[in-house]
């Protein structure tokens, strides 16, 4: 009997582990950022040509810095960021005095045409640039796109979000950063 | 769903998508060493399911193997490369997982493992050549028929 | 009218309907020891594979007819394909490969039904047989049905996955694959039949014997083509990524590989009964684990089927063969564990049972470490990796002490060997490991793990001729001929030992690939002009022109680029990106072939035709050809084991043929 409850005891932590994997779907979704609560690298973009009057053509992240940011990544092929797009313009309308907010167009190279279509379809006004070899999504440790950086105004990372960010999460995370 | 009309139109696409890949690769370092791909073994592509740097075509793999090339031209070891990257991107980029916390398990145990089969196999052989070598009760008289036989049958010189 | 779609259905639902009816009256009639039910079921399970070769051949039809309103067809085929990629998507995507699955051990079933012999557990072996079909037609037609009727019938499809469709190793690998696990099923069905009816002797080995070594042959085979493939197919120059997809088809090869070695211990000892048939079980299940493990999508690899919706029931069968098949072994342990003696440890039977434990922690690891980032996750919630690095690690020094161990194995006699003799042996096979170590160091290897398997591959081959001089030579001075006339009819009369030598010469070839091709790897990234050309060690890359191609099936871009060596041009070599109309380009390589090391070239990221030069990523596995060349020994050498031997009635009776495979 005890052999039997062996083999019902293995079956059962099996079963159950491999239940965890079917419950929790597919793997490898939200890894938790490393950087959080250290102070994120800084970078230099060549801006679209609409924001250029107000930044000029290369944007640097250091003479911003006094401020707290929304560090945005996104593609033109990449679906979810069209839902949160509406969504950043609306909140850096209501916040852009208190947060910057950025956006970075990546892991799309030399796709100039369809970035400024989706730069133009939800009318964009925050600053909008590319990131052709990936150099900036590397040092902030992106997986994918669209994520989201919450940067304080000290430059530390208070919160990385994966997937589309909502009007509710933007609004939560820009109370938070406000000092 | 509306059909394409002529497959050259598809192809033509394609085309065009293709070389738009292509001229994406402006600004990428051309020159790779040996020694890239052989610290990219060792690192995970972030972007990807289950491939390494080495491997992978995506942007951000493109953009890590250029990185380990800049390093290794600054005279970066190995070491220092992997631990670059692991303080970006935590442990989860390191295909060879660190011998400590849970993750010392998964070095212990297949060892564990092994040594158990081991014990178990020399306690085993034990027993079972403790049981071959008892003494089997036979009388005087069964022997000696017994070696009769023997020396009758066995050719000189056999083995096994 | 029916249609394709619903004609399929129904085969597949008659299947299933007969598949239930041979496994009922099977058991029914075994157990009321009924002859013409039990007649019924084996005419039943001829009956079951017509139902699911008709069910193959609508899905055939389907797709060569174009037929979008079958959803698979819809799904994964396309008009453009040719005709054989057509043909194969059948088993390019999750429910078509479960309907071969269940073709081919229906198939396996029918055969088993018309050949075995009638003996006692064959009614209980076709059973289980028909069991296991119940669950692979039964997801087949319920839950992952390939044949749903669309109502909206889209125009064209997709086509399958571009990597798939890149190769026609696609057509090969996957059947050969599943061949082999589907023929391991035939020896768990008669231990399970074992069991039940309380005959725990070795009747069911025996009877069993080909198809395990069938099973195992097609298993060894598909596994070194999946190798080929990756290295065709890939673009990164390698055969073996530890990838979850590939550990799990690995893991039922050890626990099988244990197996076949482990069963000559109990046919000539009458040893380890409970031991082989929970080797067999293992085998089974996992191989089910395999199936569930691709097809939930839970383990993040690269080959996985998604996460469809047979996860939950591919984790329920799962369980289900755990707890009835161990628990039936756990119940009747008492009776099937034996009284075993060993003479003494340095004999055959010792060196199979080192084996075993060998076989069996390399399975451990490999699991172990397959499922370990699961296991973090559930337990902590972090998100970790463990990857290539850590089982080369943990499996090269096991593979050593295996390399080692079938080296002196086959030396050893059973029962219990003389020192003088295995004292001799040792010498010889240590002068072959010297030697061999000897020529690699002064061809300039240095590192530790590579001029170890060298020397085992010296140890090994001396073996191997000491074993072949062991049996020839006697026969040659007995009966007067000359050695390579003695040396024939060994092999013609020894096929299963004989057979077993190929294997492990096969086995030496493949080690030997392996190591280098790992060890010894270089992999550059270069860019050349064209009409100039760059060094790469031996050769010369001269990059002549990007060219475009265009089929109606595909668009490619690529590079001609010439191989020249010491002056003169030996090759040209094409390498491309190839867009099959979906949004994923596909690289694909183009290798020269030498015996030594190949050239493999692939396009580093992208060809543009406006650009005047080519950047190419340069990779030269040394040996690596002779993994492939070792994988055809050893199923050469499977092959002949099982070929039949012309003209002798009870051949197994004869104790050579009988015990030492």
């Amino acid at each position: 009997m005890i052999r039997v409850a062996v083999v019902l005891g293995v079956s059962a932590l099996l079963g159950s582990l491999f239940l965890f994997g079917l419950l929790r779907g597919r793997p490898d979704r939200d890894i938790p950022s490393n950087l959080l609560g250290r102070e994120l690298p800084t970078f230099t973009m060549p801006l679209y040509e609409r924001y250029q009057a107000g930044y000029g053509p290369e944007f640097a992240i250091d003479d911003h810095s006094s401020k707290p940011q929304v560090i945005n990544f996104w593609a033109s092929w990449c679906v979810p960021c069209y839902t949160e797009a509406p969504e950043l313009e609306e909140a850096w309308r209501n916040h852009g005095d208190q947060v910057l907010f950025v956006g970075i167009q990546t892991q799309d190279p030399s796709r100039r045409a369809e970035g400024r279509a989706f730069l133009e379809q939800f009318d964009l006004s925050f600053p909008n640039g590319f990131d052709d070899d990936s150099a900036i999504a590397v040092s902030f440790g992106l997986f994918g796109v669209p994520e989201t950086f919450f940067v304080r105004a000290d430059g530390t990372l208070a919160h990385r979000h994966t997937g589309p960010v909502t009007a509710a999460l933007l609004e939560e995370m820009i109370a938070e950063l406000q000092p | 769903m509306v059909r394409l009309a002529a497959p050259a139109v598809v192809i033509a696409l394609l085309i065009g998508l293709l070389a738009a890949l292509a001229a994406a690769q402006e600004g990428v370092p051309l020159e790779l060493e040996t020694q890239v791909f052989e610290i990219g073994r060792k690192l995970r592509c972030p972007a990807c399911t289950a491939e390494s740097v080495a491997d992978s075509n995506a942007q951000i793999a493109i953009r890590m193997r250029q990185e380990i090339q800049e390093l290794l031209a600054e005279g970066r070891t190995e070491t220092e490369i992997i631990a670059h990257f692991q303080n970006i991107y935590g442990d989860f980029v390191l295909l060879e997982p660190p011998k400590r916390g849970l993750l010392l398990w998964v070095w212990l145990l297949p060892l564990a493992v092994a040594a158990l089969g081991v014990g178990l196999l020399v306690l085993y052989l034990r027993r079972w050549t403790r049981a071959a070598s008892a003494p089997i009760e036979a009388s005087e008289a069964e022997l000696a028929r017994v070696r009769e036989a023997l020396s009758d049958e066995l050719p000189p010189g056999g083995t096994t | 009218m029916i249609s394709l779609g619903q004609l399929g259905s129904a085969s597949l639902l008659l299947a299933l309907a007969l598949t239930l009816y041979a496994a009922l009256a099977g058991i029914v009639g075994a157990r009321r020891r009924d002859a013409r039910l039990l007649t019924s079921a084996r005419l039943a399970a001829v009956a079951v594979f017509l139902a699911v070769t008709a069910a193959m051949a609508v899905m055939e039809a389907a797709l060569l007819a174009d037929d979008f309103s079958v959803s698979y067809v819809a799904e994964h085929s396309r008009i453009a394909s040719p005709l054989w990629v057509k043909v194969v998507t059948l088993w390019a995507a999750l429910e078509g490969s479960l309907l071969l699955w269940a073709w081919l051990l229906a198939g396996y079933t029918a055969l088993l039904a018309t050949t075995a012999p009638n003996t006692a557990l064959r009614p209980w072996a076709l059973a289980v047989m028909q069991l296991v079909l119940v669950f692979f037609i039964g997801v087949s037609a319920l839950a992952a049905s390939p044949f749903e009727v669309l109502a909206a019938v889209p125009l064209d499809g997709p086509g399958p996955n571009a990597l798939l469709q890149n190769h026609w190793m696609m057509a090969v690998h996957p059947v050969l694959l599943y061949l082999g696990f589907t023929g391991l099923t035939v020896p768990f069905a008669f231990a399970m039949a074992a069991l039940i009816t309380k005959r725990p002797g070795s009747d069911w080995m025996s009877q069993t014997r080909r198809w395990t070594l069938t099973g195992w042959g097609f298993l060894s085979a598909g596994i070194v083509a999946g190798g080929w493939w990756s290295y065709e197919v890939l673009g990164w120059g390698g055969f073996w990524a530890w990838d979850p997809v590939e550990n799990v088809s690995f893991l039922p090869w050890l626990t099988a590989t244990a197996f076949i070695h482990s069963v000559q211990v109990q046919e000539r000892r009458r040893m380890l009964k409970a031991w082989n048939a929970f080797l067999v079980t293992l085998t089974f299940a996992l191989s089910i684990l395999g199936t569930f493990l691709i097809r939930s999508g839970i383990l993040s690899s690269v080959h996985a089927f998604g996460d469809g919706p047979v996860g939950p029931v591919f984790l329920g069968f799962f369980l289900l063969v755990l707890v009835v098949a161990f628990g039936l072994i756990a119940l009747r342990w008492d009776q099937i564990r034996d009284r075993a003696e060993v003479d003494s440890v340095v004999s055959r039977e010792g060196g199979f049972l080192a084996g075993n434990v060998l076989f069996l922690a390399m399975a451990f690891a490999v699991l172990l470490g397959t499922i370990f980032p699961l296991l973090v996750e559930a337990v902590s919630g972090a998100k970790v990796t463990v990857g290539a690095p850590f089982f080369d690690q943990v499996t090269v020094p096991l593979w050593l002490a295996l390399f080692a161990l079938m080296g002196i194995g086959p030396l050893l006699p059973w029962r219990r060997a003389e020192a003088q003799s295995v004292n001799r042996n040792l010498r010889w096979l240590a002068a072959g490991a010297v030697v061999a170590a000897a020529l690699a160091f002064g061809f300039g290897m240095r590192r530790v793990y590579p001029l170890v398997t060298v020397a085992l591959a010296g140890y090994n081959l001396t073996s191997l001729a000491l074993l072949i001089v062991g049996a020839v030579a006697p026969r040659a001075r007995l009966t007067r001929r000359s050695g390579a006339s003695a040396f024939a009819s060994y092999a013609l009369e020894n096929r299963r030992r004989f057979g077993s030598m190929v294997v492990h010469l096969g086995v030496i070839v493949i080690a030997v690939g392996v190591m280098a091709a790992s060890a010894y790897r270089i992999d550059e990234q270069v860019r050349i002009d064209y009409g100039s050309s760059v060094p790469f060690r031996d050769i010369e890359l001269r990059a002549v022109a990007p060219f475009a191609e265009q089929t109606p099936r595909r668009a490619s871009l690529g590079a001609e680029i010439e191989v020249w060596r010491a002056g003169r041009r030996v090759t040209t070599l094409r390498p491309r990106v190839n867009n099959f109309g979906t949004s994923q380009n596909v690289a694909s390589p183009d290798v020269l072939y030498r015996p030594l090391s190949d050239i493999y070239l692939n396009i580093a990221s992208s060809v543009d035709p406006e650009q005047n030069f080519v950047v190419l990523r340069v990779v030269q596995s040394p040996l690596v050809a002779w993994i492939w060349i070792g994988g055809v020994i050893v199923v050469l050498g499977t092959g002949y084991a099982l070929s039949p031997k012309r003209g002798r009635a009870g051949r197994d009776r004869t104790p050579e043929g009988a015990a030492e495979a």
